[in-house]
């Protein structure tokens, strides 16, 4: 080796070493600073404004952030966009929770609310709720936040299903968008006639999200809290009807089965090979801000249902919840207040372009649809849709308080069906089986 | 002081012995030598210091990054969260024992998660030490041209980080996305390359990890003196049974090496199939004990089989190096009997 090579290398090694030292400096840093902004957010009293943090992913929220912080001089919201919980962001959240670096303000939807309660990482915000707040929100979504009667949130948006189909592709096939679940099955055979490589939908194996609002749908209870202990019924009759239903429609090979918002599954969207999506209201924005090309060719029509009156589950829907350990729990319910019933908070949302979300405040009803651009829809008013649904939305479904076990446990059944090694029916009572367990496991009381 | 200064015959310097003390005779002399010969406590204490001195920084690091941290894991895995009521008044850290490494084991999840790493590490270990041996081989044969563009070229991928590897490979297997997947289904295959997910992370894992072991191969092969290969030659020996006979029994220790790292890096598999587990179904979220003790922890917030499950899997791999470590040394002595 000659001198030059020599020293070079070690130049590099010493190179090296200063980087590592530069990182791991940097990284100390980060992690000073995020605690002295903290505390100096604290003093209000010398005229500084409290800074709020919050992770969320809902569409359109930087753009309720900057609005917020723009006509709130006291309060500045730094927003960090986080993955979609079942893509990451629950993880996430759980893991800073634990750490003691939450923030102030996240984002968590109806189902994942009671775990997060039972985890023990969400404030009880009950005195900073009032009744005249309480009465600017539907009952339906007021009631999933409310828990062992205590407020632990604030209802965002009320998600009531929906079914968003291409227009060309249904007319091509001659079928109209079906009323009743046993038509959504013959229109499913007749598109797949007229165009073999199109399905008419897609089972999400990643999220059973879709499933479970169609099991509510149904009519399905699969959570009651009597007085203390907690009745299990996930693989009730009415579930054991959906399950039936979705086990005959993979194994016929009549929907698509693709994870949930991956990029397989835009992919099949833009080739129309996926020609119609079972979602829910806030599912119109996503549509259409992954499907920029597709502009005028979607519509959306109700979910189907067993007897063909109108009937609705809820699928997703977000609120806003004060974690845990957050003192700025005042700021915190004002932001989210702001954010969730009024017209500017709702407006700046669906302005973004990006947001369907239906609002959980009924009276912000014609905000939203005011402000959401239905070319993409050719200009269907499909706030109308959103709002009969929303009506219709069974009431006194409960979420369980350890949806991450049964979901996780749902999630891990539904590959299998993908891969066509197992059926719903064995997910949905292995699911049963792992909840109650779990529930054991915690020290609460159970009947089955 | 009549005695000479330590011999300089031994192998590399010795260390420098101060007065009185004997030089250091070959290697087992030492624990024969007597008590009264040892320096005086002041010279110990110095010669003590300086490597506690030298050590401190490891160890501090090695307490703060590896023992606390395993211990607080182990505190963690004796514990488990109760709540009364309807669940919503609050958590209660509660002792259990055991009951938490019971939990695990009874659960089929995670004994099937190392049911996948084994059938893993079948797949893996033979075709990654096949491949990385027979490429370091031919590098380092007579035949081999642009050596060092080969070299560089193969030990790329291993430059690319886990998370994008897996990235990349990801989106080849997806179908509608998929180059790769669109030409074989032009061509009439179809094939479900994220469906049978054991092939698929083996891929990457291969992509990722034969170019690295090759230049360790390579290093090793290297240092095998030319004189033993050209004694090889001379008796007749061909390029593949020089290979064979004289090349890969040279490098076991390399290769024992390789085989326990792979193993070990095996038990840990967490970023590809965690990658994977986006876009296939079929990897679950309990796919490796790895994997399962992620979910345990930030799916289900259930920290405390998080922990036991940890535990469990750190003590297999430790359970597993040891007898590869032993299993190594038993062949290497026994070849050294055999060859004395």
């Amino acid at each position: 080796m000659s001198h030059t090579s020599r020293r070079s290398s070690r130049a590099l090694r010493s190179a090296t070493a200063v980087a590592a030292t530069t990182l791991s400096l940097a990284l100390l840093a980060a992690c000073g600073s995020s605690g002295s902004s903290d505390s100096s957010a604290e003093a209000k009293s010398d005229g500084k404004p409290v800074t709020l943090t919050f992770w969320g992913w809902a569409k359109g929220t930087k753009d309720v952030v900057t609005a917020f912080n723009a006509s709130h001089p006291g309060i500045q919201v730094t927003f960090e966009e986080i993955p979609s919980g079942n893509a990451g962001g629950y993880a996430k959240l759980a893991n800073a929770v634990k750490a003691g670096n939450a923030p102030d303000v996240f984002n968590v939807e109806y189902p994942q609310l009671p775990d997060f309660v039972s985890q023990g990482a969400v404030q009880d915000i009950s005195k900073l709720v009032g009744a005249d707040l309480k009465k600017k929100y539907l009952p339906q979504a007021l009631d999933l936040t409310t828990l062992g009667g205590a407020s632990w949130a604030l209802p965002l948006d009320a998600a009531p299903q929906a079914f968003y189909y291409r227009k060309d592709l249904f007319e091509k096939a001659q079928i109209t968008p079906p009323k009743t679940w046993e038509e959504f099955r013959t229109a499913a055979e007749r598109l797949k006639a007229a165009e073999p490589t199109a399905r008419i939908a897609t089972f999400f194996p990643d999220d059973p999200s879709t499933f479970e609002a169609n099991s509510w749908q149904a009519g399905a209870h699969w959570f009651n809290a009597v007085g203390t202990t907690w009745d299990v019924r996930i693989n009730g009759a009415e579930t054991q009807r959906v399950t039936d239903y979705w086990q005959k429609m993979v194994a016929d090979d009549l929907v698509n089965v693709m994870p949930s918002f991956s990029q397989q599954w835009t992919a099949s969207l833009q080739k129309g090979e996926t020609a119609g999506y079972l979602g829910a209201s806030w599912g119109g924005g996503v549509l259409k801000s992954n499907l920029p090309d597709a502009s005028g060719k979607w519509a959306v029509a109700p979910v189907p249902t067993w007897d063909g009156k109108p009937a609705s589950g809820m699928l997703g829907g977000t609120t806003f919840a004060v974690s845990k350990d957050s003192k700025k729990a005042k700021a915190a319910v004002e932001f989210s207040t702001w954010a969730t019933t009024t017209e500017e908070g709702i407006q700046a949302r669906i302005a973004s372009g990006t947001s369907s979300a239906f609002p959980a405040a009924p009276a912000l009803v014609p905000v939203a649809k005011k402000a959401f651009d239905t070319a993409f829809y050719g200009g269907q008013d499909i706030y109308a849709v959103y709002s009969a649904a929303a009506t219709s939305i069974r009431p006194d479904w409960t979420w369980g308080p350890a949806m991450g076990v049964t979901n996780t446990s749902l999630k891990d059944a539904f590959g299998k069906v993908a891969g066509r090694t197992d059926t719903i029916e064995a997910a949905v009572s292995g699911a049963q089986k792992a909840t109650v367990a779990e529930l054991k496991n915690r020290g609460l009381q159970v009947a089955e | 002081m009549t005695r000479p200064l330590a011999p300089r015959t031994g192998a590399g310097p010795g260390p420098r012995t101060g007065a009185g003390t004997p030089a250091p005779g070959p290697a087992g002399s030492r624990a024969d030598r007597p008590r009264a010969d040892r320096p005086s406590t002041a010279r110990t204490a110095g010669r003590r210091g300086a490597p506690a001195l030298l050590l401190a920084p490891f160890m501090l690091l090695f307490t703060a990054c590896t023992l606390i941290p395993i211990g607080y894991a182990v505190h963690l895995s004796l514990y488990t969260e109760r709540r009364s009521g309807l669940g919503f008044g609050g958590t209660v850290s509660v002792f259990t024992g055991l009951g938490n490494y019971t939990r695990a084991l009874g659960d089929p999840a995670f004994r099937e998660g190392f049911l996948a790493v084994a059938g893993y590490c079948l797949l893996y270990i033979p075709l990654m030490l096949g491949l990385s041996l027979l490429l370091a081989l031919l590098l380092d044969s007579a035949l081999a041209r642009a050596r060092r563009f080969f070299q560089l070229a193969l030990f790329l991928p291993h430059a690319v980080p886990g998370i994008i590897a897996a990235l990349i490979w990801m989106y080849l297997y997806t179908p509608e996305i998929s180059p790769v997947v669109g030409a074989l289904d032009t061509l009439g295959a179809q094939p479900d390359l994220l469906g049978n997910p054991l092939p698929a992370v083996v891929n990457i894992a291969l992509w990722e990890w034969a170019g690295y072991n090759m230049v360790i191969f390579y290093a090793a092969l290297q240092a095998i003196p030319r004189e033993v290969l050209e004694a090889a030659r001379v008796d007749g020996a061909g390029a593949l049974r020089t290979a064979f006979s004289v090349k890969i029994p040279l490098i076991r220790a390399s290769l024992t090496m390789v085989g326990l790292f792979t193993v070990i890096g095996s038990l840990q598999l967490f970023t590809e199939p965690m990658i994977l587990h986006g876009a296939a179904p079929a990897v679950t979220s309990t796919w490796t004990p790895n994997m399962y003790a992620y979910s345990a922890a930030f799916d289900r917030n259930d920290y405390g089989l998080a922990a036991a499950a940890s535990v469990l899997l750190a003590l297999t791999a430790a359970a597993l190096s040891y007898a590869i470590t032993r299993g190594g040394r038993a062949g290497s002595s026994r070849r050294a009997k055999a060859g004395a």
